[in-house]
């Protein structure tokens, strides 16, 4: 694995510090990760991390409102955040030599942010209208539904962006509640990737971040989702374009054992996994047609688009696998092609040639995986954050390992009957040409 | 040499029989290489009756191509860790191929496959119509999709090359059969009117043979011209298209705008800036989200290209707020073209468009789109060393006499799609068993 020279370390404070110095970088970029996301919600609050998260970009006694963004962007820098189910993660990158500027807001909002009533009030409607752009996709609208069906006690049964009713009434003092909660040095990761001397930037951060309280608490969920007896189904409708199809299966977390040989079936029945992609991005490339689902529903003409997907989750979760059914192809007919494929991969196991070509395929990917400050300091928190930084190695010395016959009998684990569920999306209406 | 290893400097090499070839340097500490054919294979060529020919014929070379069929062709690529991407658009077809720096050559001979013999196979051709149909469905029912191509149908007149998305229609896509799409390929991939840009650590030399040795023969010869622009005044107007179902709708306000050759384009970049395409700062963000707290996104952009260009102003917002969004999306069109823009909000945009230049070297992928955008361009070789300079030099005024011209709002149109009226939105109904 090429993954850069690191060195860790952690405050008093208990903020853990990871620095990726890479001397030649003209950038350096900035990722505090917090282990706080919509798995640590309940209902009522569905939502709140990502609302928190917003609110950060919305000022502190030090920063007034939109001066996080002047101060970064007007050097160059981006930033943006994310929330995840399990995760927020806050990023900046600037050229090298401001790299002070996002050490001082990550080190100032973590514990100081304001959280206003008014500009709580403003942001629900800004918070509505990214809900109801996701909601635009009928993908969104099925993947909330297979959730919500998957999953009755467990919080992996609502999506990061939170339910409409609960963003409806959440107040600014339950999300002030919740970031005192959540937010301080003994729940986050700080990565600093990029053109930096070691030395300098340690000392900074401790001046920056070492005089915070410690604080921020790491809470486990304690919910466990019990076993599903039997096939769940729903079916949506709403205007849309061709019918599509969601199928997914209750999957292991992360730290379980089955976890390798699970992301190798990933692979083989989508075409690459999201760990160890290639591509200048994150995520999937395109199309992959040597996969087994490309092969089975797109080469024959059932789907104009079909994939799957498994991410890594702290707690079991779901392995899904979508198709858009091409035009005039009924959902039966895709649906039931989709599961005799999924059938016979249990039955019969993948080639040992599907085995090798997944591993050749995860060893060269990972190879350019750390190309530039920012996805550096993306990776390397992405690991912390679910575990820790040598997860990746662990994982990727598993990966190399796995047999066929561990990719069969994961396949025959996973796609039981009884655990299965399917989400349908019927488009309505007649669509014109315009 | 030294020069030769900034990625902001690139260099014009002798042409191939008519085939540009642009060569730049990757980042330092950058272990991947890239390449870019960009052919004149736009859909501002698509024969008439036959639209979506450019989209699908892009798409098909990189299916299959020369001794690989489509699953060899995607495991050859597995093998070497790399990824072919494609892109079309209204003048070019652009491939890409991405990978590890050291097998730069064997992938650039892989482009020269895809972008010289292409196989159009019958089963690849037929999945390639399907999705194209799809695709089609999308652009009718998807807010967003929907909201674009009402737009620049409102914005440019019949026959004009900027007037269609490229999908072509449902009875387009019956016109399409595999020798059309064959006799495009050769009409349009050709050397002559062609490009090829290189972000490799090798020496101009060393890309030159190894380009000359793998580009030598196209099926084609000469390059096509470019198409006559018609006369004609587009519809113009405002269209409101109600989708109900939908929970965002879309607001898009746009015209026609300047050609990146403009001399007058780096003011009207500026004038985007400040508009709605700094991230963060610019005015339609601050009012409509920051102060307004009506939308999540809302922005502009200047589409800049060789013949002309366009510039819209964007945002998705809802049923209940999207009368609100309209007047404040033209307010600060209104006011980006009377007033003159205050030096210190000149200052902080500028600045900022000139510091994120070294972001734009984190990755191979990142600088290769400036090379392939002054290949494009034919942009002096040093133009991105000089950019920062170049925006320096713009004064207040120009940016407000810029923005006249290129967000002119003779010929603006307005397009809203989206569920209308208030309480049509929401989630389509569901049910469990």
């Amino acid at each position: 694995m090429p993954r850069p020279a690191t060195r860790e370390f952690t405050l008093r404070n208990g903020l853990r510090v990871v620095l990726a110095p890479r001397p030649e970088s003209p950038t350096a970029s900035v990722w505090v990760w917090y282990r706080v996301g919509s798995v640590n919600e309940h209902p009522g609050i569905t939502g709140a991390s990502h609302w928190v998260e917003h609110m950060l970009f919305e000022g502190s006694p030090k920063y007034g409102k939109g001066e996080i963004d002047r101060a970064v962007v007007r050097v160059g820098g981006e930033l943006n955040a994310f929330t995840d189910v399990d995760f927020t993660a806050y990023f900046t990158t600037v050229p090298r030599e401001h790299l002070a500027i996002p050490l001082d807001i990550e080190a100032d909002r973590m514990t100081r942010a304001l959280i206003t009533d008014p500009e709580v009030a403003r942001e629900r409607t800004v918070i509505f209208s990214e809900r109801e752009g996701n909601e635009n996709w009928p993908e969104f609208r099925v993947e909330e539904e297979l959730f919500q069906l998957a999953f009755r006690e467990h919080p992996y049964r609502w999506d990061a962006l939170g339910r409409r009713e609960d963003i409806a009434q959440m107040s600014a003092g339950q999300l002030r509640e919740y970031y005192h909660r959540f937010y301080g040095t003994r729940n986050a990761i700080l990565v600093v990737a990029g053109g930096f001397a070691p030395g300098d930037v340690a000392g900074r951060i401790s001046s920056a971040f070492g005089r915070l309280p410690a604080g921020g608490e790491p809470i486990e969920v304690a919910a466990v989702e019990p076993a599903q007896r039997g096939e769940r189904r729903s079916e949506l409708s709403g205007p849309g374009t061709t019918p599509y199809l969601q199928v997914g299966f209750r999957s292991p977390a992360l730290q379980q054992e089955e976890t390798p040989a699970t992301i190798v079936l990933d692979t083989i029945l989508g075409g690459e996994t999201r760990l160890f992609s290639s591509g200048s991005g994150m995520g999937r490339s395109g199309e992959h047609p040597s996969s087994r689902l490309y092969r089975g529903l797109v080469d024959p003409g059932l789907a104009v688009h079909a994939t799957c997907d498994w991410r890594p989750r702290r707690y079991p979760g779901l392995f899904t696998i979508q198709a858009q059914a091409a035009p005039g192809v009924r959902l039966d007919r895709l649906e039931e092609a989709l599961l005799r494929l999924l059938e016979r991969l249990a039955r019969e196991g993948p080639t040992p040639r599907e085995v090798a070509e997944s591993r050749i395929k995860i060893r060269r990917s990972a190879l350019l995986a750390y190309e530039g400050a920012s996805r550096t300091g993306f990776r390397l928190g992405y690991f912390s954050v679910l575990r820790s930084l040598g997860l990746e190695d662990e994982i990727f010395s598993a990966l190399l390992r796995v047999t066929p016959r561990e990719v069969r009998e994961r396949a025959r684990a996973l796609f039981r009957e009884e655990g299965r569920l399917v989400v349908r999306y019927r488009p309505t209406g007649e669509v014109s040409d315009g | 040499m030294a020069e030769r290893s900034d990625p902001l400097l690139v260099e014009h090499l002798e042409p191939l029989d008519g085939l540009r070839l642009v060569r730049q340097a990757p980042p330092p500490g950058a272990g991947s290489f890239s390449a870019t054919y960009v052919g004149p294979a736009g859909w501002a060529y698509d024969p008439p009756g036959a639209g979506g020919t450019a989209r699908l014929v892009s798409q098909l070379v990189t299916s299959a191509a020369g001794p690989y069929d489509r699953v060899e062709l995607a495991r050859r690529l597995d093998r070497l860790g790399a990824v072919l991407n494609r892109r079309a658009a209204p003048e070019s077809a652009e491939v890409t191929v991405w990978g590890p720096a050291e097998s730069w050559v064997p992938l650039l001979e892989i482009l020269s496959w895809v972008v010289r013999r292409p196989r159009f196979e019958p089963d690849d051709v037929r999945r390639g119509l399907r999705q194209l149909a799809e695709h089609q469905l999308r652009e009718a029912t998807q807010p967003g999709h929907r909201a674009e191509r009402e737009l620049l149908h409102r914005i440019f007149p019949a026959e004009h090359p900027y007037r269609e998305t490229g999908s072509g229609s449902r009875a387009s896509l019956r016109a399409l059969t595999r020798r059309r799409l064959v006799r495009f390929h050769e009409e349009h991939f050709t050397a002559d009117g062609g490009l090829l840009v290189v972000t490799v650590p090798a020496r101009a030399e060393v890309v030159r043979r190894e380009a000359r040795r793998l580009f030598r023969s196209f099926p084609g010869s000469r390059a096509p011209g470019a198409p006559q622009l018609p006369r004609a005044r587009a519809p113009g107007g405002r269209a409101t298209i109600d989708l109900p179902g939908r929970s965002q709708v879309e607001v898009r306000l746009g015209g026609p705008s300047i050609a990146r050759s403009d001399p007058a384009f780096p003011a009207a970049f500026l004038a985007n800036e400040l508009l709605g395409g700094r991230p963060l700062l610019n005015r339609l963000f601050q009012r409509v989200r920051e102060r307004g707290g009506l939308a999540y996104h809302a922005s502009s952009d200047l589409e800049a290209m060789r013949w002309g260009g366009y510039w819209v102003a964007l945002a998705g917002t809802g049923a209940d707020r999207w009368r609100k969004v309209v007047p404040m999306l033209d307010g600060e069109l209104r006011r980006l073209r009377a007033e003159r823009v205050g030096p210190a909000e000149l200052r902080t945009v500028r600045e900022s468009a000139i510091g994120e230049i070294p972001l734009s070297l984190e990755s191979t992928a990142e600088a290769h789109e400036l090379a392939v955008d002054a290949g494009y361009h034919q942009l002096a070789a040093d133009h991105w060393r000089r950019w920062p300079q170049t925006l320096r030099e713009v004064r207040p005024e120009a940016v407000r006499d810029a923005a006249r011209r290129a967000f002119a709002e003779d010929g603006s149109v307005a397009v809203v799609v989206g569920p209308l009226k208030a309480g049509t939105s929401g989630p389509g109904s569901s049910a469990t068993a």
